[in-house]
């Protein structure tokens, strides 16, 4: 698994602990960040990412383990003497100033000259695209997508080496989001600053990052680039996190570096899985074969050499556009699977057609629960 | 929203609004008004006579003494005001921010101040504040001396006593407001860079001044009325303009010398208030527009 950066990291967190009373929200966490790296933490609510994120703050403090940043140790540092800045989830832009003051406040607090201050201040309306005249409006008077940029050039004008997003693009409206998200990707590379954003959209943090740390119940469940985690899941959890997929119980017997899989469904043959296809966390409980809705298809004629094909009913179908979605029920299998097929004028099956469906376990990805 | 011109015709809005029309109308307009026209009257061997007179009113604003009264009565409302806000802001900023997970109990106890009697909480201090109650009794056995304290029948015992009962206005008006505040912004203003110091003066403290301007108008207006502290803790012995009104109708008979004080202490309040509000009004004008 690629967790390496490639530069000097300017975040070092080792072995974090987090108690609040007899919960412990966090159990010994791991992290390095690159100067400069685009990297998101990903869970569902309750795993511990806002925490993480937090302690990086300096809201919260760890119970035990060590927090370096630019290679000073964080200990009893508070937030204010950090070289980091937030933007909060729901914004917390100050309602009773006016958007000048919100995003000039960093640099009030640093005594900056008034003239300077104006300049740095209008170089970041440009940066946000933001128009002149809102900076003598209250938060409130703005739009959300407004105040969102108010949020980001509030965080990022005192220049900070580390920019802490906590879900900050929650927005309702899918379509803001999207500019929102392109938006943020562009900012990340023109400034060069570190950013660390918590997100429970694991698609967003794909668009988005340079790598991925995916937590569960406090721990990191796996730590890579977008393409280790969408090829290369660490298990069940991490692979059914990023959209609808298809988990195919097999029986695992090691070969090597790779494994010999069969399958009790059908009556074809064992295949053999490389290495590289095989997670490095494989236990010996719950094995299944990972396979994506867009590698399965219909099989009308012989099966190609190596295929596997179970037979099954149409469930359900929808026209996505590019894509249709079928759903086919598999005597045997708890769930319907799913595949996705390139989008096309003619369907090739009907709700309650008797299909035969196929795909190669040799080029699926072998992993438990 | 129903805005037109003609929705006085609308039967449900009439009839909802009625009864709080009418008790309006009975019990604060028509006394208003009955004052004023009292004011124009004059008695004669402690008889109301029925004329249309400036008699009363001359009186009022020749004789010094009703001013000295009026003066101090808004003197003491005003330190009572600088006083609770003192006491409040603190009370109030603690039990929002330390005790925030006790948020239901302590508003039940908040009420529970309000709910207990006015007369009882005032003769309570009697106990206290007397020459041999128990301030100079714990006060001699800190060896400060018998009698170190000489406070009933004084300003100054006045003042306790309003402080003591009208405290819990504003400690209810900024706890609320205090904790109507956003944590983020607070961490926010930390993240920002500001030591926690100038997030106070910069976040916690603005957010709260709706609680701390209602506070200060409700203990203002209550302290000008205050009429039970300066006759049972004070002693008469400085009256302030309730006490003057009330000997105005009651021992001297002179009804119309009671409605006309009783429109000038209401003017002052209402003038007060006034220019409170146009001061604060200019001080964030820019703030008008939300």
């Amino acid at each position: 698994m690629t967790t390496a950066i490639t530069n000097t990291p300017i975040i070092k967190a080792s072995g974090i602990v987090k108690d609040y009373g007899s919960m412990r929200a966090l159990h010994g966490v791991s992290l390095d960040i690159g100067a400069g790296e685009f990297v998101a933490l990903v869970g569902p609510s309750g795993c511990g990412k806002t925490t993480l994120l937090k302690i990086l703050a300096g809201f919260e403090d760890q119970t035990s383990g060590t927090l370096e940043i630019q290679g000073q140790d964080m200990q009893g540092v508070p937030a204010a003497k950090r070289p980091t800045r937030m933007v909060f989830q729901k914004l917390a832009l100050f309602p009773h100033k006016t958007v000048s003051d919100n995003i000039g406040f960093p640099l009030k607090l640093q005594k900056v000259a008034k003239a300077e201050m104006d300049q740095r201040i209008s170089a970041m309306l440009d940066l946000m695209h933001l128009k002149r005249e809102y900076l003598t409006r209250y938060p409130a008077q703005l739009s959300g997508g407004e105040q969102q940029r108010v949020a980001l050039a509030r965080a990022l004008i005192s220049k900070p080496s580390v920019l802490l997003l906590d879900e900050p693009m929650s927005a309702p409206d899918a379509k803001l989001k999207k500019s929102l998200q392109a938006e943020l990707k562009k900012l990340h590379r023109e400034l060069g600053t570190s950013f660390v954003l918590v997100t429970h959209d694991l698609e967003e943090a794909m668009m988005l990052a340079d790598r991925i740390c995916v937590m569960r119940a406090g721990e990191v469940v796996q730590l890579g680039t977008p393409s280790d985690i969408y090829y290369r899941p660490a298990n069940m959890f991490v692979a059914g996190f990023i959209g609808e997929t298809n988990f195919l119980p097999v029986s695992v017997t090691r070969d090597g570096g790779g494994a010999r899989v069969t399958s009790p469904l059908s009556g074809n043959d064992a295949a053999m899985i490389a290495g590289g296809q095989v997670s490095p966390f494989l236990g010996n409980d719950k094995t299944a074969l990972l396979v994506r809705p867009e590698t399965i298809r219909f099989v009308t004629g012989a099966a190609e050499p190596g295929e596997w094909v179970l037979s099954g009913t149409v469930e359900e179908y929808f026209i996505k556009g590019s894509s249709t979605q079928y759903r086919v029920r598999v005597p045997g299998l708890d769930k319907a699977v799913v595949m996705d097929l390139a989008g096309s004028l003619d369907l090739p099956a009907k709700v309650s057609d008797s299909v035969r469906i196929g795909f190669h376990p040799a080029r699926s990805f072998l992993l438990s629960e | 929203m129903r805005t037109d011109s003609k929705s006085w015709r609308d039967p449900v809005l009439v009839a909802t609004v009625a009864p709080l029309a009418i008790v309006m109308l009975a019990f604060f307009v028509i006394p208003l008004v009955m004052t004023a026209v009292l004011s124009f009257q004059t008695t004669q061997f402690y008889r109301l006579t029925w004329t249309w007179d400036l008699k009363v009113w001359t009186e009022v604003f020749s004789k010094p003494h009703y001013w000295t009264i009026m003066a101090r009565t808004v003197a003491m409302a005003l330190v009572c005001v600088v006083i609770c806000l003192l006491i409040a802001f603190p009370a109030a900023y603690a039990l929002a921010t330390r005790l925030r997970a006790y948020n239901a109990q302590i508003q039940i106890l908040i009420i529970f101040a309000f709910l207990t009697d006015a007369v009882l909480k005032t003769f309570g201090w009697i106990l206290v504040l007397d020459k041999s109650g128990v301030a100079n009794w714990l006060l001699a056995h800190l060896g400060l001396g018998p009698e170190a304290l000489n406070l009933l029948f004084t300003p100054t015992g006045t003042m306790i006593g309003m402080v003591y009962g009208l405290v819990v206005y504003p400690l209810f008006t900024i706890y609320l407001s205090l904790a109507r505040i956003d944590r983020d912004l607070v961490l926010a203003a930390y993240d920002s860079g500001a030591s926690r110091l100038r997030a106070f003066f910069e976040v916690t403290l603005p957010l709260s001044r709706p609680g701390l301007y209602c506070g200060a108008v409700l203990v203002f207006v209550l302290s000008l009325g205050a009429f039970l502290e300066p006759k049972v803790l004070g002693g008469g012995t400085a009256p302030l303009a309730s006490e003057l009104i009330r000997q105005s109708f009651e021992t001297r008979v002179n009804w119309p010398l009671g409605a006309a004080l009783t429109l000038v202490l209401i003017a002052i309040g209402a003038l007060s208030l006034a220019l409170g509000a146009a001061v604060l009004m200019r001080g964030n004008s820019g703030r008008a527009a939300r």
